[in-house]
């Protein structure tokens, strides 16, 4: 009984270790909330550069999530391997 | 929703709106019929065959993983002799799918061209090959079937097993479906007398635990069914290739070997002095009045240097984590919510799998061509290339 309670706490705390691996996404969501106001301040003051602004903006936004996504990665490994 | 525009002032009742109704009133009775369950999420390829054993590599498996990218390539090759069988026909307007395709090269052409400027005959390969494959790659994600029609095995202890029913069968070839996952530990199974007795073999004896049959989500609503069916694990014939690590980083690797490459087809041996940055080293040696800063940038250098080789091995990791970490959860989002809400919910996350295979694709091959156009740009202003770099920035 003792060690089934033990399994059951370990399993929790995977689960609760999952979740705070998550929090990591908070910094990607904020920079790519201010990477799309950026560019969408920019592209209303020149709607010519729009091309240019849309390539870059994807570009750093990509470098913005991978944070999230390695967050995801880990709370994934936390969840399923192991 | 679905509806087209009418573009005629009387509405058509056209085919495709009843067509579509059909498919949803399908889908309720097969969701009500056949309850989804959630699959097992496993990270590592499953094997389908194998091992083979090869000279110099050693042991091979046919993963699923594998055989979804050969049918990536077969699509590609297919999209390919398309385009060529098009062009053949001497139109000089390319209509239908062929036109499409140029359009997306000729896009990725004028993408290539803004940015890589007199390189773009190099890179424009590695970053159209990269685009179309990873793009077809995830897209696959999309397609009914992939990660959802295999082959059923014996269990293995430790990997979920499964009651099945027979739909039909075509010969000697059973057509089952998946109705309810059981935990499966490999031992007798005391929910189930008599499906466990059938796998209480010897080849799982070792690994025999107190066995108990976890029902999960017990809904039985196959309840007499399951009288005659026995427990087996199931492996997916096809799954998408991104979640398998091995082609990210494979991908990665050569994205980033290929940019070096090309960094010293550019710039000649002197592309290294990127990493071993020891030119202001060697003059502090030589000059005569030196300052403080002349004795602190030599060390700083060779520590940027140092920098530069991490953020060659930081690029192949982010690489490949990103299209995997992106593809794998959204491989795990589709089967959660296909498991909680089978009907209609699905088609809004396919819609952002669209985007999202899309969007990671564009993204591996433009941080590829970034780089390398990164790559063929002389580091140092007082460097002999510095006229090359004026000229690809004009």
């Amino acid at each position: 009984m003792e060690e089934a309670a033990a399994l059951a706490i370990a399993n929790g705390l995977k689960f609760l270790g999952a979740g705070l691996a998550m929090v990591g996404t908070l910094g990607a969501g904020l920079g790519i909330g201010i990477l799309g106001s950026g560019a969408v301040q920019g592209i209303a003051r020149n709607p010519d550069a729009a091309g240019a602004i849309q390539i870059n903006m994807i570009l750093a936004i990509a470098f913005a999530e991978a944070v999230a996504i390695y967050a995801l990665v880990v709370a994934m490994l936390i969840l399923f391997v192991g | 929703m679905t509806d087209a525009k009418p573009t005629r002032q009387k509405r058509r009742w056209g085919f495709y709106r009843w067509l579509i109704v059909l498919i949803i009133i399908g889908n309720v009775y097969a969701a009500r019929a056949f309850a989804p369950i959630m699959p097992h999420v496993q990270v590592p390829a499953e094997p389908l065959a194998g091992p083979f054993t090869l000279p110099l590599i050693g042991e091979l498996y046919l993963t699923n993983t594998l055989s979804s990218l050969l049918v990536a390539d077969l699509i590609l090759i297919l999209m390919a002799l398309s385009v060529r069988l098009a062009t053949r026909k001497g139109e000089l307007v390319l209509g239908g799918f062929a036109g499409a395709i140029e359009a997306l090269v000729e896009g990725i052409y004028n993408l290539v061209e803004s940015t890589a400027g007199k390189w773009t005959r190099q890179i424009f390969p590695w970053m159209a090959t990269i685009v179309l494959l990873v793009l077809v790659v995830n897209w696959m994600e999309l397609i009914p079937g992939v990660d959802s029609i295999g082959s059923f095995h014996e269990p293995h202890a430790g990997l979920p097993a499964y009651e099945t029913q027979t739909l039909f069968s075509i010969g000697d070839f059973d057509v089952s479906t998946v109705t309810e996952e059981v935990e499966f530990e490999g031992g007798h199974d005391e929910g189930h007398a008599d499906s466990g007795e059938l796998h209480s073999d010897e080849t799982h004896s070792d690994e025999v635990m107190a066995g108990e049959a976890h029902e999960t989500e017990a809904e039985h609503s196959e309840g007499e069914h399951m009288e005659g069916s026995s427990l087996v694990g199931f492996t997916p014939w096809i799954r998408v290739t991104s979640t398998d690590l091995n082609f990210t980083v494979a991908l990665a690797l050569i994205s980033v070997v290929v940019t070096q490459i090309i960094g010293l087809r550019a710039l000649g041996p002197g592309y290294f002095s990127k990493f071993f940055a020891f030119r202001n080293f060697g003059r502090m040696w030589v000059s005569e009045n030196l300052g403080p800063f002349d004795v602190m940038m030599p060390f700083l250098d060779i520590f940027v240097g140092l920098l530069e080789f991490i953020a060659e091995i930081a690029k192949i990791i982010s690489f490949s984590f990103r299209l995997f970490g992106n593809i794998f959860a959204g491989s795990v989002l589709l089967f959660v919510i296909g498991s909680l809400v089978p009907v209609l919910v699905q088609s809004g996350f396919l819609l952002l799998e669209v985007m999202v295979g899309l969007i990671q694709a564009l993204v591996f091959g433009m941080l590829t061509m970034v780089f390398m156009t990164m790559a063929t740009q002389s580091h140092d202003d007082h460097d002999d290339h510095g006229e090359e770099r004026a000229e690809a920035h004009a």
